[in-house]
């Protein structure tokens, strides 16, 4: 950990992305990638699907390793600790997963003690007040019985989100938490990140391709694209950019840049070989 | 000359995946040594693996006792010899049927089990969760399982014998004739602990921890999707089958010469 230590980043800065190079078999899906990530604000990282945003929360999470380039955590690089440092600083970041990846055969209240179980020693009344009080922040106190079958989407990831918040982390990584919700629970998501990051004082990375709900509550965002970023900067910044690509995505639009035609040869020649043959 | 390449990329691959297989093996039994701090971990993986296969192991081996019991009596009784048939019923299950049948139940039925259940865990990132939460699932998901099998399986084993034995007596006591105290004192003279029983057991834990690992390997490194969790959890079942078969003759050459 001394090592990784000497990797001082900017103080301003809780996540540090130079220079990444990431692969799989002979697909690119990060190509020399740099972003910053400040500490306290709530970044979004967006681009369409495929493009490599979870494989980003990935690395800064330690589960992948990149071939080149630093990932720098508080300062820390990740990429070369050891699993024990590795886990380590995990208590200090907490990941909020797409589906919400709660436990199926624990409550929802054992879900929410599970960390603090495996990582902290409290006695039984304390841990349930504690469990209580992180059920209350996403208002689900009184679902504390029921088993994760039992919740709806939105419920569901509102209580991954009151386990992800248990061990008090410094960031949260929100792995697309917005996907498959109706309006009414994207709306208490989008508010309940918000109020997170304000009230808890924690850096939040958004990972998300939907635009409104993302630049509603982000302070920063970043536009990824074939593996690097192509465009960055506050929301309203993103929404009035001239750049081709990032007015595609924020505007929906279907053809542009990213081609609404997948390449093929000629139509004309394409349908006539079929009446020669 | 492509078949022959074919034939090696096989090799290669039967021995890569020999060797993944054995590193887990190891990461777990390293990973195994905290649960003497939470043993309730294995106890709950005991109850699952082991409490609730106990009625299909109860149930096949009061069967394929009175069989024997119905089989070994017509073949006997030819030779006159109907007198040892307790002996025979005792031998064939504590040798043989007693850790073989189980195996091969517990492959089903558990095995199977096992990999849909860590299979489906990583499907829909349990297991990844749970590493973002700075908990090793190796350590709390695999291991107390792995452990568990090991401990249920010598168990089950021995109670799959204990009913069978009573199956036999069912038949060939109460149906066929033989007398009872000759059925029991012909078992109690004939069966050897060291040679008979304590084989027995070594074979029920061998075939533990073979059916075990192959389970928990299989649905750890199972395709995440519904159809990669389906060919896992049948590999399980058709592996474990085999293992339990081949490993039981290499075993009964060794043990009974």
């Amino acid at each position: 950990m001394s090592d990784a230590k000497t990797e001082r980043g900017t103080g301003e800065a809780l996540v540090e992305i130079r220079n990444v190079h990431f692969a799989r078999g002979n697909r690119t899906i990060l190509d020399n990638l740099s972003l910053t990530v400040a500490r306290g604000k709530v970044t979004a990282i967006m681009g369409g699907s495929g493009c490599g945003k979870t494989t980003l929360l990935n690395l800064i999470g330690g589960r992948l390793r990149p071939e080149s380039g630093q990932v720098l955590v508080d300062g820390v690089s990740v990429p070369v600790l050891r699993t024990r440092d590795l886990f380590e600083l995990r208590k200090r970041m907490g990941m909020l997963f797409q589906n919400g990846a709660l436990l199926t055969d624990l409550d929802v209240f054992e879900n929410v003690a599970f960390p603090i179980r495996e990582h902290k020693r409290l006695p039984e009344p304390i841990l349930r007040n504690v469990v209580l009080m992180k059920l209350e922040t996403v208002g689900l106190r009184g679902a504390c019985n029921l088993m994760p079958a039992e919740l709806s989407g939105g419920m569901a990831r509102r209580v991954a989100l009151a386990r992800t918040i248990a061990l008090e982390p410094m960031m949260v990584m929100y792995d697309e938490p917005f996907t498959g919700l109706d309006p009414i629970s994207k709306g208490v998501i989008a508010k309940l990140i918000r109020e997170l990051n304000t009230s808890l004082g924690i850096t939040s990375i958004l990972v998300s391709h939907d635009v409104a709900d993302t630049c509603a509550i982000s302070d920063y965002a970043y536009l990824l694209g074939n593996g690097r970023v192509i465009g960055e900067g506050t929301p309203r910044e993103m929404q009035e950019s001239s750049v081709a690509e990032v007015r595609q995505f924020m505007g929906g639009l279907p053809d542009g840049p990213v081609p609404y035609r997948y390449p093929a040869p000629d139509y004309l020649d394409d349908l006539l070989q079929g009446v020669r043959t | 000359m492509n078949s022959l390449r074919r034939l090696g990329r096989i090799v290669i691959d039967s021995v890569e995946g020999l060797g993944r297989a054995s590193l887990f093996f190891l990461e777990v039994m390293s990973g195994s040594r905290k649960l003497f701090r939470r043993f309730e971990l294995v106890v709950q993986q005991v109850f699952a693996v082991g409490v609730l296969t106990l009625l299909i192991i109860l149930v096949s081996g009061l069967f394929v006792g009175m069989v024997l019991g119905l089989q070994g009596y017509n073949t006997l009784v030819k030779f006159g010899a109907a007198d040892s048939l307790g002996l025979l019923v005792a031998l064939s299950l504590v040798r043989e049927l007693g850790p073989v049948v189980t195996a091969l139940l517990f492959a089903g039925r558990a095995g199977s089990a096992l990999t849909a259940e860590i299979g489906l865990m990583k499907a829909t990132e349990q297991l990844a969760g749970m590493e973002m939460m700075a908990v090793n699932p190796i350590e709390r998901v695999i291991a107390p399982r792995l452990i568990a099998g090991i401990i249920a399986m010598p168990l089950l084993a021995a109670l799959f014998s204990a009913v069978g034995v009573l199956g036999g007596q069912l038949i060939g006591v109460g149906l066929l004739g033989v007398d009872s105290g000759v059925f029991w004192s012909q078992m109690q003279s004939g069966v050897s602990f060291h040679e008979d029983v304590l084989n027995g057991v070594i074979k029920s834990v061998v075939f533990g921890v073979v059916v075990t690992w192959i389970a928990v390997f299989q649905g750890y490194e199972s395709v995440p999707t519904s159809e990669g969790v389906s060919r896992a959890t049948n590999r399980t079942v058709v592996y474990s089958s085999l293992a339990v078969l081949a490993l039981d003759f290499v075993m009964t050459a060794l043990m009974f010469k």
